[in-house]
């Protein structure tokens, strides 16, 4: 059962995540500085040279790819902080709290997605205005479809975590993980491109890719006159939502049997 | 000291792998005491409290904390257990004001009560000039002063403390002793661990001593000492590594005889009587008494006397 001192835990942990994105101005930076590099010159020139070689607006596509990816690195990043906190300690420190370890869990996935999505907002901002597609509907729809997404994301990390409970092969399968989903994906090539190359488990994979979905979907909202899409929109959110809620029952289960047991050492 | 028990340890045994940590613990800590885990680092004291805290699992046995189950209440558990860890739990980015706030909420404080007894908290632990420093700012003593805040905030029914002194000075010893017994003062049940035998005896009204996982000896203090024999103990420093077997016969005609790292010590009645005996005997035989002493037996002898090892030196 649900109660409303679990409410109040709930925010509480939340709370626990937001407050630490306000300690790492190191790595704002360094995202931000990513951010505005990909805005600024890449994107101005790859569109230029697909532009040339195929008369297609690419610009509108890719910055909403260079969102989605941010929005994807941002929510590895904000759940990966748990990994750090199992060698410092601190998660004796949070299991020790007065609070029901699914609470706990449901609270850190849901309070990692949100430093996530209030980081990468003001890169929306950016970016809609560069695309010239700002509405309010639009964005708030978007923000809602980036929160889900980065909750199913920062479940995966958190699974992850306390499956391998070790911070250097977490690093190392974070980077294959991180590299194979967002190349087998539509955040930089669409999938009818791909589709047309002709290898069918790349197409397959980037078709049942969450950052294939989400990234659509955004597309969708903001640039319904692009072509080069495959699945319907209900379809698109409907798998982000059942990508999010696997993700939150299998970290609330794992994180439970895992550690519980001191199995974390 | 209350007949309601506080908590129950049943056949408590904690595995890490191969490794028992713990094997079959049995205890009862009663309600209003301050109880004393002793033991070097290593003898299965953090891992017993972690457990009682509800962070591990016991591999079997359980414990009960006001009669709720660690394994199977373990939130019932959590809602009136506090725990200030041996090593303070904080990332170095980290203010000690903005996380004891957090921590205030957490316990269930509201946003004015909260900014209360944090302030009055950090003031009795002469923490509130450190209040906007980075954790990593911070000396360890200072450190273990935010760790012990957490539960003096929390104001639990039990207060688990591990190693609550370890790497203070001298001075804030002294303080941090009298806050724990104010813990008791307010009811609260007080769990220390630590191989500090002085702060054992100081502070702690029955111990626990284990050694390798497992219970060796349990009592007030003075009935420890007691199960020294004779009630003295005569510890003479020498310059040899070894002792002759003959004179080790000898001296145990006069009592229970240790020798380690140049240390000889003999457990016995009357000792200022015998004293002179033993040294006799030594010199006879080319050993060379560089001290001598006569005393009563510590949390350290007892230790001794049980474990034929030493807190201090594998503390």
């Amino acid at each position: 059962m649900f109660f409303l001192s679990d409410l109040r835990d709930l925010i509480h942990i939340i709370e626990w995540d937001l407050e630490r994105l306000k300690t790492q101005k190191v790595f704002v930076a360094m995202r931000l500085s990513w951010f505005v590099i990909q805005v600024f010159i890449f994107a101005r020139a790859i569109s230029l040279i697909v532009r040339q070689l195929t008369g297609i607006n690419y610009y509108e596509f890719y910055l909403l790819g260079v969102y989605v990816s941010i929005l994807y690195s941002t929510s590895i990043s904000r759940g990966y902080v748990i990994a750090d906190e199992f060698d410092d300690g601190i998660v004796e420190y949070h299991l020790s709290l007065p609070i029901k370890r699914n609470i706990f869990v449901l609270g850190r996935i849901l309070g990692c997605s949100l430093a996530a999505l209030l980081f990468t907002l003001p890169m929306m901002l950016i970016v809609l205005i560069a695309v010239n597609a700002l509405n309010l509907t639009g964005l708030l729809v978007s923000m809602i479809m980036a929160y889900i997404f980065s909750i199913g994301v920062v479940g995966l990390v958190i699974l992850v975590v306390v499956n391998v409970k070790s911070t250097d092969a977490t690093d190392i399968l974070f980077g294959t993980i991180d590299a194979i989903l967002v190349r087998l994906s539509s955040i930089f090539y669409p999938l009818p491109i791909i589709q047309a190359i002709g290898i069918a488990p790349y197409y397959y994979a980037a078709l049942f890719n969450p950052l294939t979905s989400i990234a659509d979907f955004i597309r969708l909202l903001f640039i319904p006159e692009f072509t080069l899409y495959t699945v319907s929109p209900y379809a698109l959110v409907l798998y982000i939502l059942g990508f999010s809620i696997g993700m939150i029952v299998l970290a609330m289960e794992h994180y439970t049997k895992k550690l519980e047991a001191g199995g974390w050492k | 000291m209350s007949g309601i028990h506080a908590v129950e340890i049943r056949s408590f045994t904690k595995k890490f792998g191969d490794f028992t940590a713990v094997d079959d613990l049995n205890l009862d800590i009663y309600e209003g005491e301050i109880f004393g885990l002793l033991g070097p680092n290593g003898s299965g004291k953090t891992t017993t409290l972690l457990t009682i805290a509800t962070i591990y699992k016991p591999t079997s046995g359980d414990i009960y904390v006001y009669g709720h189950s660690v394994t199977r209440e373990d939130y019932a558990v959590r809602k009136i257990t506090g725990i200030a860890f041996q090593d303070p739990k904080a990332l170095w980015v980290d203010k000690p004001y903005d996380l004891l706030m957090w921590h205030a909420k957490v316990v269930g404080y509201s946003g004015e009560e909260a900014r209360k007894v944090v302030r009055e908290v950090m003031e009795t632990l002469g923490l509130w000039e450190h209040r906007n420093k980075y954790f990593y700012q911070l000396s360890g003593g200072t450190r273990k002063k935010v760790e012990l805040a957490k539960v003096l905030i929390q104001k639990p029914r039990l207060a688990i403390l591990d190693e609550p002194t370890a790497q203070v000075d001298v001075l804030a010893k002294h303080a941090l002793w009298n806050i724990i017994e104010g813990l008791k003062k307010e009811g609260t049940t007080v769990i220390i661990a630590t191989n500090d035998m002085f702060e054992a005896e100081r502070v702690c009204e029955r111990i626990a001593i284990i050694y390798k996982g497992r219970l060796r000896a349990l009592g007030t203090i003075s009935e420890l000492k007691d199960m020294i024999p004779g009630g003295d103990v005569v510890e003479i420093q020498v310059n040899n590594d070894k002792l002759p077997n003959n004179i080790v016969e000898r001296l145990n005609e006069y009592g229970r005889v240790e020798f380690k790292n140049r240390v000889l010590r003999v457990y016995l009645e009357k000792g200022e009587e015998k004293v002179v005996d033993i040294v006799d005997l030594l010199k006879k035989n080319n050993i060379t008494v560089s001290r001598l002493m006569i005393k009563e037996p510590t949390l350290d002898d007892v230790f001794t006397y049980l474990t034929g090892a030493s807190l201090r030196g594998e503390g």
